[in-house]
C-alpha cells in the first residue's frame, strides 16, 4: 500500500486527468444501468396508462431514454480518450522518473543485479506500471463510487433491496475475485515456474541441439520438454475450472439478488408502497447493477502485479549512489599526472579486498599497462578512476587534485574509455559518435574515423555514416565495434585514456589493426592500459602485474622482438621481480 | 499495454486464419460441444426473461400477490441454478479445444525444430524461438477457447432471439434485424483503418521503449560521455511526442466502438420508445412488450463483444505467423536411401574418414565449400585454420552429419556417411563447439547428458578434464545446478565440463571448435594439457583460432573462401612461405 501510495505522489502533476477519467468512467456505467431500468420504468408505466385510460407525461421519460443512450454512447468515448490521455503521460512521467533515478546510481549499485536479468525486469516493470491507472485504478475507483451511488438511490425505494444489492455487488466483486485468486493462486504460481522451466529447456535446446544429438540425449530432452508442456497444462486447466466457476458464481449472485430484490419488493407493490413501474425499474436496475464490478476481478489481478513491479522498482531506485560528490569542487588540475598511494578498496564491508594497498605513478602523457587474471583487481581500478565507486584507504590524485573532491562527471569528461564490452547504442554509427563530440562536423566525425583505421570500412557500409547499427552493434564485427569506440575517443580528445582490454576476442588481423588505431590515439594522454595479450605491451613504457588486488611485480617493458615465440606467462613470471 | 505485433498484409492474415481454421479441425468435438453448451445457455436466458415477465406483469400489472408468483420464481431460481453450471461448463470445455491445440503445436514444433537441426537452429536466436514456442502457442488459446466459440454464440444467439421476439412484438424485430448487421459492417469498415493505425502506434510504441531501454542498458556509456543527464530531456521529449501522436491516432481509432456503442444502444432505447407508445396505445399486450424489452439488451451483447473477439483473433494471427513460419521451413533432405538396409556397420577399431570432393552451398548458387579432400585417421589430428567464413565451421558440421554434401561425399571406413545412420555414426563421435552449452541441469547431468553411468565414472572423467577441482569446490559440487538460471561458470571452466562429456563419451573421432576469446595463462595451459590428453590414440579435427595448438597437427589446412589454399604441417608449410606462413608471422607477432 506505501508503494502505491507514492506511485501515486509520482502522479499528482496529471490529478486531473485521472479523476475526469474516472468520472467519465462512472457516468457511462450510470448510463446504461440508468437506461434499462428506465426503460423498463417507462413501458410499464405507459402499459398501466393505457390500460387504465390515465393520462401521463410521458415526454420526460422518452426524452430521458433517449439522453442516456446517447449520454453512455459519447461517454464511453470520452472515458476511453481521456484515461488513455492520463495514461500516455503517466507513462512519460514515470519513465522520465525512473530514468532520473536510475542515473546516479550507474553502474556502481546497478551490477549487483545480472545485466540481462536487471533490464528484462525493469523492463516487464515499467510496462506493468504504465497499466496501473487504466488498468487498477480507473476500473476500482468507478467501481466503488458507481456502487455507493446505486446504493443511495436504491434506498429511495426500499433499504431492504438496497442491502440485498449492496451484499451482492460486494460478494460478486470482492469477496468472489478475491477467493478465486487465492485459489488460483498456486495453479498460477506452478504454471510460471513450468514455464520458466520450459523456456529455459527450450533455449537449451536450441543452443545444445548439436550436442544433445552428438550425446546421444536428444529423445530424453525432447521427453523432458513434451512432459513440461503436459504439466503446464496440467495447471492451467486447473486455473481454467477455477475461473470457470468463478464466472459462473458471479452470474449465480446477480441472479439471486434479482430474485431476492423480487422477492422483497413484490409485497410491496401489493400493499402499494411501490408502484408497478418502480417493481420493473428495480429488477431491471438491480440486474444492470453488477455491470459496476465486472472489471474488478482483472482489475485485482493486475493490482497484483503491478505492486510487485512498484516494489521491485523502489527496490532499484531507493539504494544510495555509491560515490558521494564533493559539496566544492576543487579547481582543475594544471596537469593530468596519476598518482596512486596505498589504494584499498572492497564492493562491501564484509567483501575482501579487491585492491589492497595500490601504488601508482604515471606522468602526463605516460603508459602504463596492466596485466593480471580476471578478479586480480583491474576493473575495479577502473571502477575507483572513473568515481563509478568509492575506495575506503589510500590517496588518489590527478595533478596535485585528490579525486575525492572532483565530481565524478568532471572526471569522466577528462577521461576516454575504449573498453571490451563497447556499448553502441541502437541508432546510426553517427549519432553514436555524436555522443563524444555533441556538434561535432561532419569533416571531424571523417577524420576521428580515420583516426581509427575504420572510416573506409564505414564509407562501405550501405548509408555509410548513417547506418543502422543495430541492437547491441550486430550490425558490426567485434573489431569493427571497437574502432568505432576508438573514433569516439578520439573525438571525445580527452587528457587521460582508460583502454579496457581493448583487443579481447579479436582475431589476430582485427587485434592488429586495432593496436595500430591505439598507437595513434596514446600520442600524449596519460594512458592506462588493462590487457592480456602480450602484444598489446609493446605500446606502453611500464607494466606492472596485479593479482589479488595487489601489485605482484613490475616487468620490464617489452620489445616487440622480444615476445616472438614466448607466451604470456614466460614473459610476464620470468620478468617479475618479486 | 498490449504487445505490439507487426502489420501483416491481407493476403498473409488470411492465410493464417486459414491455417488456424485448419486446426480447428482436429478440435471439433470439445469445441462443438462448447458451443452447444453455450447455445443450450442462451436459450436459458431467454426463459429467465419470460418468467421475469411473467412475473413483473402479474404483480404490476394484474395486482396479484407473492403467493400468485410463487411457482415462477421457484422455476426462476431453477434457471439461474442451470445458468450457473451451463456457463461454467462452457469454459471448461472450451479448454479442453485449447488444451489440445497448444500440446499439439508445441510439441509439433519442437519435433521440426529438433529435425530442422543444429545447422539450422545456429542462425535462429535463441528468443525468436523460444518465443514462438511458448508465447505464440499461448496467444492462439483466446482463438479457440474465446473467438471460435463465441463468434459461433454471435450468430446463434441473435437468430435464437429473434425467433422470439418476432411473433412477440414484430417492429422491435425488425428495428433489431436491420441495426445487427450494420454493427459487424460498420466495424469492418472502421475497424480496417483503425487496425491499421493502431498496429503503427504499437510498432511506435515499441520504437519509443526500445529506446528508453536502450538508454538504460548504456547508461553507463552515457555517463562516460557526460550525456546521461540531458538524456532525460530526450525521454521525455520522445513519450510527449509519442503521447501527442498517439492520442491523434486514438481519436480516430476509437470511432470504430463509437459506432458499436451507438447501434447497440440507440437500437435498444428505441425498442424501449416504441414499445411504450405501442403498450400506451393498447396495440399489445405488457407481457411481450416487457419480455422483447428484456431481451433487446441480451441481443447486442454478442454482438458488442465481436470488438473484443475480433482483437483475439488478431494476436492469434499475429502469434501464428511465428509459428508457421517454423513449421514451414523444409526439412534438409534425408538421406537419399540407396541403401536402406543397415550398410555394413563400421564396428572395426580402425577410422578412416576422407572428404572426397566435398561442395556446399547454403543456398543454391552461393556454394561455401569447394571440392574440399582429405583424410582423418585414427591416431591423426588435422587442423583447419582461415580466416571467419572460409568454411571451417561448415567442414565440421558436415562431418557431424548435420550438414549433407551436396556435390562429392564424406567416407568413413568406405562407407558413404549418407548411408549411416546418424544415431549410428554419432556414438562413435564427441564434439566441442566453439560455446559449448550448459544445460539447466546439474554438474553430473551436464557432463553424461544422455549417457547412462554413474557418479564415479563422471568424476573419472572430469579428473581428465582437469574440471574436478573446480567442481568439488560448487557450492553442491557436482550436484550443483548450471545453466541460465543457475550458478554461472566462467569461459574456461564451461570448456572443460566440454572436455569431460568427451572423456566420458570415449568417442572414436573428436571435433573441436576451439574457443576463439583468450583465457588466463593458467587456464590456457590446463586445457591445452586436457586437449592433448583426449586427442591421444583418437582421430581429431580441429579448428583452430589459436595457431599454437596447430603446430604439432599431422596436417594443417588452410582455407579461404570455401577452398583448401594450403595444406601441409607446420614445418613444411612455414618453409612454403605462403599464406600459413604470413598468417604465423602475424600471430607470432601477437604473442600468445
Amino acid at each position: 500500500m506505501k508503494d502505491l501510495l507514492r506511485l501515486l505522489r509520482l502522479f499528482r502533476p496529471y490529478t486531473l486527468w485521472m479523476l475526469a477519467g474516472i468520472g467519465l468512467a462512472i457516468v457511462v456505467i450510470l448510463a446504461n444501468v440508468g437506461l434499462l431500468a428506465l426503460a423498463g420504468w417507462f413501458i410499464t408505466a405507459m402499459a398501466l396508462s393505457g390500460l387504465s385510460g390515465q393520462l401521463i407525461e410521458y415526454f420526460t421519460p422518452a426524452a430521458g431514454i433517449r439522453a442516456l443512450a446517447v449520454l453512455r454512447t459519447g461517454g464511453r468515448y470520452a472515458e476511453r480518450l481521456v484515461t488513455h490521455e492520463a495514461t500516455l503521460r503517466l507513462l512519460s512521467a514515470l519513465r522520465v522518473w525512473f530514468y532520473q533515478h536510475l542515473e546516479p546510481l550507474a553502474p556502481a549499485r546497478l551490477q549487483y543485479y545480472r545485466g540481462g536479468d536487471l533490464l528484462s525486469r525493469i523492463r516487464a516493470d515499467i510496462d506493468s506500471l504504465d497499466n496501473l491507472y487504466l488498468r487498477v485504478l480507473v476500473p476500482t475507483a468507478a467501481a466503488a463510487i458507481t456502487v455507493l451511488l446505486i446504493f443511495a438511490f436504491m434506498t429511495v425505494f426500499s433499504l431492504d433491496v438496497a442491502l440485498v444489492d449492496l451484499a451482492g455487488l460486494i460478494l460478486a466483486g470482492i469477496v468472489l475475485p478475491l477467493a478465486t485468486q487465492r485459489l488460483a493462486r498456486r495453479p498460477g504460481q506452478r504454471a510460471v515456474a513450468i514455464r520458466a522451466d520450459l523456456r529455459s529447456g527450450i533455449a537449451d535446446a536450441v543452443r545444445g541441439l548439436g550436442e544433445l544429438r552428438v550425446y546421444q540425449a536428444a529423445a530424453n530432452h525432447a521427453a523432458a520438454i513434451d512432459g513440461l508442456s503436459r504439466d503446464l497444462i496440467t495447471q492451467q486447466r486447473r486455473q481454467a475450472r477455477i475461473s470457470a466457476q468463478s464466472a459462473g458464481l458471479s452470474s449465480l449472485i446477480a441472479n439471486l439478488s434479482l430474485g431476492l430484490a423480487l422477492v422483497i419488493t413484490i409485497p410491496l407493490v401489493a400493499h402499494a408502497t411501490i408502484s408497478g413501474p418502480d417493481l420493473a425499474m428495480i429488477a431491471l436496475f438491480v440486474l444492470g447493477s453488477f455491470e459496476a464490478v465486472t472489471t474488478l476481478p482483472n482489475a485485482f489481478q493486475a493490482l497484483g502485479e503491478t505492486l510487485a513491479a512498484a516494489r521491485r522498482i523502489f527496490e532499484i531506485i531507493d539504494t544510495t549512489p555509491e560515490v558521494v560528490e564533493p559539496s566544492h569542487e576543487a579547481p582543475m588540475p594544471a596537469t593530468f599526472d596519476l598518482r596512486i598511494r596505498g589504494l584499498r578498496m572492497r564492493y562491501a564491508p564484509d567483501a575482501p579486498w579487491a585492491l589492497d594497498g595500490i601504488d601508482i605513478d604515471i606522468p602526463q602523457g605516460g603508459r602504463l599497462g596492466i596485466v593480471g587474471a580476471t578478479g586480480s583487481g583491474k576493473t575495479s581500478l577502473l571502477n575507483v578512476l572513473l568515481r563509478f565507486w568509492d575506495y575506503q584507504d589510500g590517496t588518489v590524485e590527478i595533478g596535485d587534485v585528490a579525486l575525492r573532491d572532483l565530481r565524478g562527471e568532471t572526471v569522466r569528461a577528462w577521461c576516454a574509455v575504449v573498453a571490451q564490452q563497447t556499448y553502441l547504442f541502437n541508432t546510426s554509427i553517427r549519432q553514436n559518435l555524436l555522443l563524444a563530440r555533441p556538434g561535432a562536423s561532419d569533416a571531424d566525425l571523417c577524420r576521428a574515423l580515420r583516426q581509427a583505421n575504420i572510416f573506409d570500412e564505414i564509407l562501405a557500409l550501405p548509408n555509410g555514416l548513417d547506418t543502422f547499427v543495430g541492437e547491441t552493434g550486430t550490425r558490426l564485427s567485434g573489431g569493427q565495434a571497437r574502432r568505432v569506440a576508438i573514433a569516439r575517443a578520439f573525438l571525445k580528445d580527452t587528457p587521460i585514456l582508460i583502454l579496457d582490454e581493448p583487443t579481447e576476442g579479436l582475431d589476430a588481423v582485427s587485434e592488429h589493426e586495432v593496436l595500430a588505431a591505439l598507437e595513434t590515439l596514446m600520442q600524449g594522454r596519460t594512458t592506462l592500459l588493462i590487457t592480456h595479450r602480450p602484444q598489446s605491451l609493446t605500446i606502453v613504457d611500464r607494466v606492472i602485474v596485479l593479482s589479488h588486488g595487489r601489485i605482484l611485480g613490475t616487468p620490464p617493458p617489452l620489445q616487440s622482438t622480444a615476445v616472438a615465440g614466448a607466451t604470456l606467462p614466460q614473459i610476464l613470471y620470468c620478468g617479475t621481480t618479486r | 499495454m498490449a504487445e505490439p505485433s507487426a502489420p501483416l498484409s491481407r493476403a498473409t492474415g488470411k492465410a493464417l486464419d486459414a491455417w488456424l481454421r485448419g486446426y480447428a479441425v482436429r478440435v471439433r468435438i470439445p469445441l462443438t460441444a462448447s458451443v452447444g453448451v453455450g447455445a443450450f445457455g442462451g436459450l436459458l436466458l431467454i426463459l429467465q426473461a419470460w418468467l421475469l415477465a411473467l412475473i413483473v406483469n402479474a404483480v404490476a400489472i394484474e395486482g396479484h400477490g407473492l403467493d400468485f408468483v410463487r411457482p415462477w420464481l421457484w422455476e426462476l431460481l431453477g434457471v439461474f441454478a442451470a445458468r450457473t453450471i451451463v456457463t461454467a461448463l462452457t469454459d471448461v470445455i472450451a479448454f479442453e479445444a485449447v488444451a489440445r491445440v497448444k500440446l499439439d503445436i508445441r510439441k509439433q514444433l519442437y519435433t521440426h525444430m529438433a529435425a530442422l537441426g543444429p545447422a539450422w537452429t545456429r542462425q535462429q536466436r535463441t528468443g525468436d524461438l523460444t518465443t514462438a514456442l511458448i508465447d505464440s502457442v499461448e496467444a492462439l488459446e483466446k482463438y479457440y477457447g474465446n473467438y471460435l466459440p463465441q463468434m459461433a454464440l454471435a450468430v446463434f444467439i441473435p437468430l435464437a432471439i429473434l425467433v422470439f421476439v418476432f411473433p412477440a412484438y414484430w417492429v422491435a424485430g425488425i428495428i433489431m434485424l436491420i441495426t445487427a448487421p450494420l454493427i459487424p459492417f460498420f466495424m469492418i469498415l472502421v475497424g480496417k483503418g483503425a487496425e491499421r493505425l493502431n498496429q503503427r502506434q504499437w510498432r511506435k510504441l515499441a520504437r519509443m521503449s526500445a529506446y528508453f531501454f536502450d538508454a538504460i542498458e548504456g547508461l553507463t556509456t552515457l555517463k562516460l560521455f557526460s550525456a546521461s543527464r540531458a538524456e532525460a530531456k530526450v525521454i521525455a521529449q520522445i513519450s510527449d511526442d509519442y503521447r501527442q501522436d498517439t492520442m491523434a491516432v486514438l481519436r480516430v481509432a476509437f470511432l470504430s466502438s463509437l459506432i458499436l456503442e451507438f447501434f447497440a444502444t440507440v437500437s435498444v432505447a428505441m425498442v424501449a420508445v416504441f414499445i411504450g407508445f405501442t403498450l400506451y396505445y393498447r396495440d399489445m399486450r405488457f407481457l411481450p412488450g416487457f419480455f422483447v424489452l428484456l431481451l433487446a439488451p441480451e441481443f447486442y451483447r454478442p454482438l458488442r463483444s465481436m470488438g473484443t473477439q475480433y482483437h483475439a483473433r488478431m494476436e492469434a494471427i499475429g502469434a501464428s505467423e511465428q509459428i508457421v513460419k517454423i513449421l514451414d521451413t523444409p526439412l534438409p533432405p534425408r538421406n537419399p536411401a540407396r541403401n536402406p538396409a543397415r550398410p555394413t556397420p563400421p564396428e572395426i577399431p580402425a577410422l578412416h574418414i576422407g572428404f572426397e570432393h566435398v561442395g556446399f552451398a547454403y543456398e543454391p548458387g552461393e556454394t561455401v565449400l569447394h571440392d574440399i579432400n582429405f583424410t582423418l585417421a585414427r591416431g591423426e589430428r588435422v587442423a583447419l585454420v582461415g580466416p571467419s567464413g572460409a568454411g571451417k565451421t561448415t567442414i565440421s558440421q558436415l562431418l557431424l552429419g548435420f550438414l549433407r554434401p551436396q556435390t562429392g561425399r564424406i567416407s568413413i571406413n568406405g562407407a558413404d556417411l549418407r548411408d549411416i545412420p546418424d544415431d549410428f555414426w554419432l556414438q562413435r563421435v564427441a564434439w566441442l563447439p566453439q560455446r559449448p552449452t550448459l544445460f539447466h541441469a546439474s554438474v553430473i547431468d551436464n557432463i553424461r547428458l544422455g549417457l547412462s553411468v554413474d557418479v564415479r565414472a563422471v568424476r573419472a572423467a572430469a579428473t581428465l578434464a582437469n574440471a574436478d577441482e573446480f567442481i568439488s569446490k560448487l557450492p553442491h559440487g557436482y550436484d550443483t545446478v548450471l545453466g541460465d538460471r543457475g550458478q554461472g561458470l566462467s569461459g574456461g571452466e564451461i570448456q572443460r565440463i566440454a572436455l569431460a562429456r568427451a572423456f566420458l563419451k570415449n568417442a572414436d573421432l573428436i571435433v573441436l571448435d576451439e574457443a576463439s576469446a583468450s583465457l588466463d595463462p593458467e587456464t590456457s595451459a590446463l586445457i591445452t594439457a586436457s586437449v592433448e590428453h583426449l586427442g591421444r590414440n583418437r582421430a581429431m579435427l580441429v579448428i583452430a583460432h589459436h595457431l599454437d595448438t596447430v603446430r604439432r597437427a599431422d596436417r594443417i589446412l588452410v582455407l579461404d573462401h570455401g577452398r583448401i589454399v594450403e595444406a601441409g604441417n607446420h614445418a613444411s608449410l612455414l618453409e612454403r612461405g605462403g599464406r600459413y606462413a604470413g598468417m604465423s608471422a602475424l600471430y607470432q607477432e601477437a604473442g600468445a
